[in-house]
């Protein structure tokens, strides 16, 4: 994810100047009393645990579909599979308010810049789940002229979900991945 | 008041799928809307060019993801009339079984969006997706997939019914005849409802010939046509269905003739089950070398959820040198502009939750 926003990231006066502003002020950093680092780190990995426990429980996806899995996607949230029992509230129609997106479908060229501004408008920490078989590598249309062969080529990708369209436990397995990589309980 | 001009889409929640919407708006009315398609457009047409008869079926699945069996049937159905198949009787009924099951699981989802659409039942949206994925089972049972199936050869299909299969439909669909009452009761008491389906995006009986539109928006405005009636296919001319028309050309007609199908559809399974004849119903192995096409031209029309779907094949020896598909829900999202005119901005998306379009068909 990192790189990703290297690369894309808007440098503008602005930044430069809040970085300038940065810099000159650790010339005046006063070192703190060795106790009070000690307390600060143990109280930071405290809170840093309660942050991702809480993020991880609350995952809210985007209200997004674009193709087949979507109708999966819906299925996701219908009283069969319940997916609110383990946290992954109501699905949000504005991105500002999201933790995953959900990339539902395959990607055509048009629909790229629709979704990076999609990504770039949810705040962060922001995760994406790539469901089903052409987000993931274009699927059965990996011949066509207008698609993309994989979300990945344009956007950093968390979990991926095989099948076309899998089915949506395998979602909600998918989800409960993520909840396990939040929480910092899988590497990357 | 100045006319102002919004964009909705591509991503919005009340667009079915991926669609844009420019609209011109004059307050709350609606002046113009410009739909703008091709969002997901992934060249169908050209990709089926480049391969054999029988690898295609899982291509032609994707164009309508909600009813995805019906889609397959139309193609199939374009290779069996280039080559000349007939397809075995006890094939016949089984296509007609999942077939109306299709429809059925088709409507349901409708039912859930469009109310959505029009004011946030998420009851409906609930109980929509409960009911459909209780079809889905028993087509998983018949097809061996949830939602995409690939279970029609040449003449035929993959595989028989499973044994248990008749008993299972006919107890779906009492239990599915319960629940079309409770839906109307339930969605036909409601003021809200009401309110936003009676005399909104009226379709008078010329408008809708002159549109073209087909399927459930055209017989609710009082045009008496159904592919299953009118260009009879397989065993549909044995089974006894009327063709439901309204005269009324609202939303409330459009919901009316779609719940009145989910009836017609229950009654056409029940009776196909019942007389369901013996002997094979499996098609050709795809892995033997298939027949030569005979005639090279071949154009078939089928009844699909969503309207009339017109297929025109010209075959060359083993693969289809053109296909052009007539879809539905292109169709019927061309009275979007000529029914939204004049309408609050907020009807705007109940009259296109009632047009029932899907997206992958639009684009192709």
């Amino acid at each position: 994810m990192d790189d990703w926003e290297k690369e894309n990231r808007v440098t503008d006066a602005r930044s430069e100047m809040n970085e300038l502003v940065a810099q000159s002020m650790k010339n005046y950093e006063v070192k703190p009393n060795a106790i009070f680092a000690k307390l600060s780190d143990i109280s930071g990995a405290f809170s840093k645990g309660l942050i991702n426990w809480s993020r991880s429980n609350s995952v809210w996806p985007l209200q997004f579909g674009l193709a087949c899995c979507a109708i999966e996607l819906m299925s996701f949230g219908s009283p069969r599979i319940d997916a609110e029992r383990k946290g992954f509230l109501l699905f949000r129609s504005t991105p500002r308010q999201c933790d995953v997106m959900i990339i539902a479908g395959w990607v055509t060229k048009s629909m790229i810049p629709e979704i990076k501004r999609l990504y770039e408008q949810m705040a962060r920490p922001r995760y994406i789940v790539s469901f089903g078989e052409c987000a993931t590598c274009g699927g059965p249309w990996f011949e066509s002229y207008n698609i993309i062969r994989g979300i990945d080529q344009v956007l950093p990708v968390d979990v991926y979900v095989a099948g076309c369209p899998p089915r949506p436990e395998n979602l909600f397995d998918a989800l409960m991945k993520l909840q396990k990589k939040i929480g910092g309980k899988i590497e990357d | 008041m100045a006319v102002t001009r919004i964009n909705i889409g591509p991503v919005h929640p009340s667009t079915h799928g991926v669609l844009r919407l420019v609209a011109d708006i004059d307050g709350d009315t609606v002046v113009d809307v410009q739909p703008h398609i091709g969002f997901l457009h992934r060249g169908v047409e050209k990709l089926v060019e480049t391969r054999m008869f029988m690898q295609n079926p899982p291509y032609m699945e994707k164009l309508d993801y909600v009813s995805p069996m019906s889609y397959d049937e139309v193609y199939v159905a374009a290779v069996e009339a280039a080559m000349g198949v007939e397809v075995k009787e006890r094939a016949q009924y089984i296509r007609v079984i999942l077939l109306e099951l299709q429809r059925i699981a088709s409507h349901l989802l409708w039912i859930g969006t469009m109310c959505n659409d029009i004011g946030q039942m998420f009851t409906a949206f609930m109980w929509g997706f409960q009911d459909r994925d209780m079809v889905l089972n028993l087509l998983e049972e018949a097809a061996g997939g949830r939602m995409f199936y690939v279970n029609m050869r040449i003449g035929g299909m993959v595989r028989d019914l499973p044994p248990d299969f008749a008993d299972h439909a006919l107890g779906l669909m009492d239990y599915m005849e319960k629940r079309v009452k409770e839906y109307e009761r339930y969605l036909e008491r409601n003021p809200v409802f009401m309110e936003r389906m009676k005399g909104v995006g009226v379709l008078s009986y010329d408008d809708a010939k002159n549109l073209g539109v087909t399927g459930p928006v055209l017989r609710a405005s009082g045009v008496n046509f159904d592919a299953r009636k009118n260009k009879a296919y397989y065993v549909y001319q044995k089974l006894h269905f009327s063709t439901q028309v309204q005269m009324a050309g609202d939303n409330l007609a459009r919901y009316k003739v779609r719940m009145m199908e989910i009836r017609e559809s229950i009654r056409l399974v029940r009776e196909a089950i019942k007389a369901l004849p013996d002997g094979d119903a499996l098609g050709m192995p795809v892995k033997l070398i298939l027949p030569a096409a005979k005639n090279r031209i071949s154009i078939v029309s089928r009844e699909l959820p969503r309207g009339e779907c017109i297929m025109y094949l010209v075959a060359d020896a083993q693969k289809p040198y053109r296909l052009s598909i007539r879809s539905p829900s292109f169709i019927n999202l061309a009275a979007l502009n000529f029914l939204a005119k004049g309408q609050r901005t907020a009807d705007m998306f109940g009259i296109m939750g009632t047009l029932d379009l899907v997206m992958g068909c639009v684009d192709k």
